[in-house]
This record gives C-alpha cells, sequence and structure tokens, in this order.
C-alpha cells in the first residue's frame, strides 16, 4: 500500500451542530475501506461518531470495528489514568494517590490538565508502532466545536507558555511540534450554507492558523444544488404554498454559492457534501459521504 | 396556559442549556421578549450571539453592559412589549476580573491577577465559562434590576459541566480539600507554598513527579492567594448553586431535531433533573414542517420540468418531516413528563427582531406549537 502524501492526524472541528462527526466518520470509514489503517478518536462525546456507522458507541478502550477501522471515545478520567501509569508504572501508588478524593478534586480544579491528558493520549496513538512502521496510516479525531477546539487544540502552546520547565512542559512540547508540523497534521473545518456557520468557519481558520495549525480542506456539509430558475419560481405566483417552496429551495442553493465563494477564500479546497433527506444514518449513507470526501482530498473529481 | 408563559410571568430566572448549533442563544432572546410582553422587565444576557442577532438586539461590543433593545426597532418590527427589554453579552475575561476585584483586598488582588495560573484560568482554560457565566447570573439576578433574567449558556455536550461549575468550586474550596492541600502553607510562616515540601509523603511526590514540582509549587501559590478569598468563593458558589436550585430558576433544554441529537438530550435532561432542576420544558428548535397534499397535488396538474422539480422538492420536505415528526415524538415520550415544545424551522435564519418574535410566540401560545405540529403530522400521514 502506498502512503499518500497527506497528514497522518486529521483533526476533524467546526461549529456546534453542522456534523463534525458525521464527516469524521465517513472520512474514518473511507480511509480504512481503502485500505489504511484508521483510528477514529473522539473526544468525550459518548462515542457518537462511530454510532454512526452502526456499530456500537465507541468506550474508552481501543475497539476494532472492521476491516482496517478501529476508533475510541477518548475520556479525562481514562486518559488521565493511562498518562500517570505510563509515568509512574505502579497500579498501586495510582490508587493510592490519584483516586484520593482530595487529589481528584485538586486535579479537576485544573480544567487543562484534563484537556491535556486526552490530547495526550491522541498524540500518544499517532506514536504508537508496529514493528518498524507506525501503528496507524491514518488518526482521525472528532475534535470539540469551535471555542473548545481551539482551546483544546491551543492546550500545549497554553501550557508552554505557562510551566515552567519541567515533565510536562516537555510533553506539552512535543504535542505542540506534532500539531503544528503540515506534514503531520492537517484540519478540517466543516460548516453549513448558513451564516453564523460560515463566519464561525472564517474565524476559526484564523484560530487555526493564529495556533500554526495547517488548514487541509473545508468541508460545506447539507449543500443544497440549484434546482429552480428564477422565472420557474415566479411562474408559481399562483400557487403561494409552493412558490415559498420552491423560493426556500432556490434561497438554499443561493446560500450554499454564497458560502462556497467565501469559504474558498480561506485558501483551502472547499469539499461539498449534499444535504440528505433520509433524517437517520447508516452506514453505507457514511461511506458514501466518505468516498466523495476522500476524492475531493486526493484532488480527485 | 403554556409551561414556559407560566415561567415567564412568574419566575426570576430562565437558563436556557443545549448543545451547541441548536438556535439556544435565539431563543434565550425569544424568551426574553416574550417576557417583556407578558409585562416583565426582563434582560437576556448572551454568550457568543452570532452577529446579525446581536445587532438586532442592539449589542454591538461585549463588556457586561446590559442595554435596552431598541424601542423604535422593537416598534418597526411590530413587535409589542409590555415592559422594557435589555440585552447584554458576556465577557468571561472581565467577569473573572470583577469577581476577583470585588471579592479580595488590593493587595490580593494584585496577586491573583499576576499570577500565571489566574490568567490561563481566566482566559485560556476550559471549564471556567461555565462557573462565571452562573456567577454573572446570580449577580444579574440579586442586583434585582430585572424581574426576569435570561441566561444563554456556553454549548455543553454535558449538562454536568455546566451545572456542576459551581459544585465543583465549592468541592475544591470546600474545607476538607482546602484545609488538606493547603495546611502545610497556612502552617508556614512563608507563603511559599509547601505542598511539595511534604517530605515523603506519596501523594505530593507523586503530583510533583508528574505535573512538575515548580508547577505545583505555583499552582499552590495561587490556591494559597485563592484561599484567602476562601468565604467569600464558598458563600457565592453556595448562593448560585442554591439560586439555580431554587424555585425562582427554571431550565429550558433547547435542542434540535436530528435523530444523532436526541440522544444526547436524553442524557442531558435526565441529568438535570439528577440535580434536582426545575425543567420548565424541552424544546425541539427548527422543526422541519411538510407540505400539505392539497399543495403536492396541484404540483401533480402542473407541466414538466417545473413539476418534476416540485414534487422532488416536496418529496425531500416529506422525508425531512416525517423523521423529525417521528424523532420529536420518541423524544417527548422518553422526557415525559417534562412537556416537550417545537419550535418550526424558518425559511432563512432567525435574526431580526420580528423573526425573533415569531420564534418565541411558538413557546409561549398554545396555538402555534400545536399547528405546527399538525403540519407535521399531515406530513406524517401523506
Amino acid at each position: 500500500m502506498t502512503q499518500l502524501p497527506r497528514p497522518r492526524l486529521l483533526v476533524v472541528t467546526g461549529k456546534g451542530g453542522v456534523g463534525k462527526s458525521t464527516v469524521s466518520a465517513a472520512l474514518a470509514l473511507a480511509l480504512a475501506r481503502s485500505g489504511q489503517r484508521t483510528l477514529l478518536c473522539e473526544v468525550n462525546s459518548g462515542g457518537g461518531a462511530t454510532a454512526l456507522m452502526g456499530y456500537p458507541p465507541a468506550g474508552p478502550e481501543l475497539s476494532h470495528l472492521d476491516g482496517e477501522l478501529w476508533s475510541v471515545d477518548v475520556r479525562p478520567a481514562e486518559a488521565m489514568r493511562e498518562y500517570v501509569l505510563s509515568k509512574i508504572r505502579f497500579q498501586r501508588v495510582y490508587h493510592a494517590v490519584f483516586e484520593n478524593p482530595l487529589v481528584r478534586a485538586f486535579l479537576r480544579f485544573v480544567p487543562s490538565l484534563a484537556e491535556t491528558v486526552m490530547l495526550g493520549k491522541v498524540c500518544w496513538h499517532m506514536r504508537e508502532t508496529d514493528g518498524p512502521r507506525k501503528r496507524w496510516d491514518a488518526v482521525v479525531l472528532d475534535a470539540p466545536a469551535t471555542g473548545h477546539a481551539l482551546t483544546f487544540l491551543g492546550v500545549p502552546q497554553v501550557l508552554l507558555d505557562t510551566l515552567p520547565p519541567g515533565t510536562m512542559a516537555e510533553e506539552a512540547s512535543w504535542m505542540r511540534d506534532m500539531l503544528v508540523d503540515p506534514a503531520v497534521t492537517g484540519a478540517l473545518v466543516v460548516a453549513l450554507p448558513e451564516e453564523l456557520p460560515v463566519l464561525e468557519s472564517i474565524e476559526l481558520a484564523a484560530g487555526l492558523r493564529a495556533r500554526h495549525l495547517s488548514l487541509l480542506a473545508v468541508v460545506l456539509n447539507q449543500a443544497t444544488a440549484p434546482r429552480f430558475l428564477p422565472d420557474e419560481v415566479k411562474a408559481l405566483a399562483a400557487l403561494p404554498r409552493l412558490q415559498a417552496l420552491a423560493r426556500g429551495h432556490a434561497e438554499e442553493a443561493e446560500r450554499t454559492r454564497d458560502a462556497v465563494e467565501r469559504l474558498g477564500a480561506l485558501g483551502a479546497p472547499v469539499l461539498e457534501l449534499p444535504r440528505l433527506y433520509t433524517g437517520t444514518m447508516d452506514q453505507a449513507t457514511v461511506a458514501s459521504l466518505g468516498t466523495r470526501l476522500l476524492s475531493g482530498l486526493e484532488g480527485r473529481p | 396556559m403554556r409551561p414556559l408563559a407560566e415561567a415567564l410571568r412568574s419566575r426570576g430566572v430562565v437558563v436556557c442549556v443545549g448543545p451547541g448549533g441548536v438556535g439556544k442563544t435565539t431563543l434565550a432572546a425569544a424568551l426574553a421578549l416574550q417576557g417583556a410582553a407578558l409585562g416583565r422587565d426582563s434582560l437576556v444576557c448572551t454568550i457568543d450571539p452570532a452577529r446579525r442577532l446581536a445587532s438586532a438586539l442592539g449589542l454591538t461590543e461585549l463588556g457586561n453592559i446590559a442595554r435596552p433593545i431598541s424601542a423604535a426597532e422593537l416598534r418597526a418590527a411590530d413587535v409589542r412589549l409590555a415592559a422594557p427589554v435589555e440585552a447584554m453579552m458576556l465577557d468571561m475575561k472581565q467577569s473573572w476580573d470583577e469577581l476577583i476585584a470585588r471579592s479580595a483586598s488590593p493587595q490580593q488582588r494584585d496577586r491573583i491577577l499576576a499570577n500565571r495560573f489566574y490568567q490561563s484560568l481566566s482566559s485560556a482554560l476550559a471549564g471556567s465559562q461555565e462557573y462565571i457565566a452562573l456567577e454573572k447570573l446570580w449577580e444579574l439576578h440579586s442586583s434585582g434590576k430585572h424581574q426576569l433574567v435570561v441566561l444563554d449558556t456556553p454549548p455543553t455536550a454535558h449538562a454536568r459541566d455546566f451545572l456542576d461549575a459551581p459544585a465543583r468550586v465549592l468541592d475544591f474550596l470546600g474545607t476538607d480539600t482546602a484545609k488538606w492541600l493547603l495546611k502545610p502553607a497556612l502552617r508556614g510562616a512563608k507563603l511559599g507554598f509547601r505542598l511539595v515540601g511534604l517530605g515523603g509523603n506519596l501523594i505530593s511526590r507523586t503530583l510533583s513527579g508528574i505535573v512538575g514540582g515548580q508547577t505545583l509549587a505555583d499552582l499552590a501559590a495561587f490556591l494559597l492567594a485563592m484561599s484567602s478569598l476562601n468565604d467569600e468563593f464558598q458563600e457565592r458558589a453556595r448562593a448560585v448553586s442554591a439560586l439555580l436550585a431554587s424555585e425562582e430558576t427554571v431550565v429550558v433544554l433547547v435542542t434540535g431535531p436530528a435523530a444523532e441529537r436526541r440522544e444526547e438530550a436524553v442524557r442531558f435532561h435526565r441529568s438535570l433533573l439528577e440535580q434536582h432542576l426545575n425543567v420548565a420544558a424541552v424544546v425541539v428548535n427548527q422543526v422541519h414542517a411538510g407540505v400539505a397534499p392539497e399543495d403536492a397535488e396541484a404540483a401533480a396538474r402542473l407541466a414538466d420540468p417545473l413539476r418534476g422539480k416540485l414534487e422532488r422538492t416536496i418529496s425531500e420536505a416529506n422525508s425531512l418531516a416525517r423523521a423529525d415528526a417521528l424523532g420529536v415524538s420518541a423524544l417527548r415520550e422518553a422526557v415525559s413528563p417534562t412537556p416537550l415544545l417545537t419550535v418550526p424551522r424558518f425559511p432563512g435564519e432567525v435574526h431580526d427582531l420580528g423573526a425573533l418574535w415569531r420564534a418565541g410566540a411558538y413557546l409561549v401560545t398554545d396555538t402555534a406549537s400545536e399547528e405546527a405540529l399538525a403540519a407535521a403530522a399531515a406530513a406524517l400521514g401523506a
């Protein structure tokens, strides 16, 4: 299998409710089906992205879904535990210290710690090896929504700015280096053809740039292709409810066109996913979206 | 009367919670307008409104300053209110600074504001937004300037992230934890924190091994400075929790109709109830309406290509409406006996005062929501 010239860590983010999980699941499924060993990482989401493909929701343990596809829901408590155990290697010390209610309260008061250990786990998976090669050909990160995503992805830098040299600062440093290397990490911003998600995507792209993450593509979800001509809408004057329906459709297509134009100015390809009318998601639907995304990313028509 | 009309008329605080992207800010503003229409002097406190929504509300900048929504613009949008309504945009960083300034002596204050942990706490780190939003709510409510305060909240996937915030602060600053962690320092003559100096203590040794000794010492210095505000904080956090749980407050859970949202909403709802909050209603926003059968028949009588295009559009609209209606009825059953209200999806986006007003009507009047349901049901039967 040939390694594609694209980053191994694909960070999917966007405004809440735009379909980040769908895009993450679709991308992971398509990558796995193209023969690449793929890990879908959710972040304390309850495993919803995995469930979209018809599998049981991802849990905190790595689970093999099918073929080359694995998934995990990275949760703070488990990630903390793994991280600490990797440092101190003694289960009993872990229990004595980290399951002490007072210490737990102490640690909870440092909110970045949760983000750090969760992001740390994702980065750790990136480093996993399987013999001479990396274990994962691709890691798809279903990242939190805009504000939280920028906090999440900015955690290493904040730590570097905040912490004196020490163990955590060292961790923060290699995590940051991994995230800002365009050969390793690329971000996909998911948007909808509506004002707020488009504006937020533009701000998000700026925020990612400020954190030196490379923007791989913008995914415009729920895109509507033009259908009604202006004259056709006018011709329905005698049937006001049908005219409203046609006008509504034409406006959606217009908003899609407008969004493509504005998002296109971000300097990354805009990949359109068509609006679906099924109401529920199944694996076949997710797979078809994934195939489109992958073709788009690879610059195929 | 609709449960939300009842709440707007009689309660002092409405907190809108829910995941991102479901129109929470919009509905919070719509509820404040309806509150004012019911004669209550109202305020909507928003977190991060869309620009056009912010400008419709007369908000041009952050800064924790409540500004009246322009009477002229309300008139122009044909919104008739019986009491004034104001809006504000919450500035997280400023709210933290104000909280510290209010609680600390000038000397303490400077020490806290200069500490790098404080600077991260108030600006960069996740989790503190939730607490400060609730803290602000308490302040707004207690000032007594408004009869009704509607709070929009940061989007959270988990209700606990948000509603636990005061408890978390309390928990940490609670006597046991604080005393235990701070005891050595409080005993020591110097301010320099001694958690690290606990000597052979396994816990402190392990913690320093993980986060670095200096980090722990710095964090401890911060906590020590904060602990001088311990009583203030405890009292305030307790007051915030008490306000949330009181009869004065109702919570409105806002969600969307998509199937993927349903389980999330059910979980959210359950955890609100577990915390003994008064959940006034679950609101499903942006529900698709179907096309009436007679309209479909009218389309069928037209000539192609218009007929084909319309039929395709009608079938898509009905698919969406059918899926939404099924989802809404499943959710309604799952959250029962909490009332569930639906707000239809409006063509375009709800940004101007007129649209906010129309959306709000679905939350407080008996008929509007029923009509939306009837339309969805018609589509189901079609």
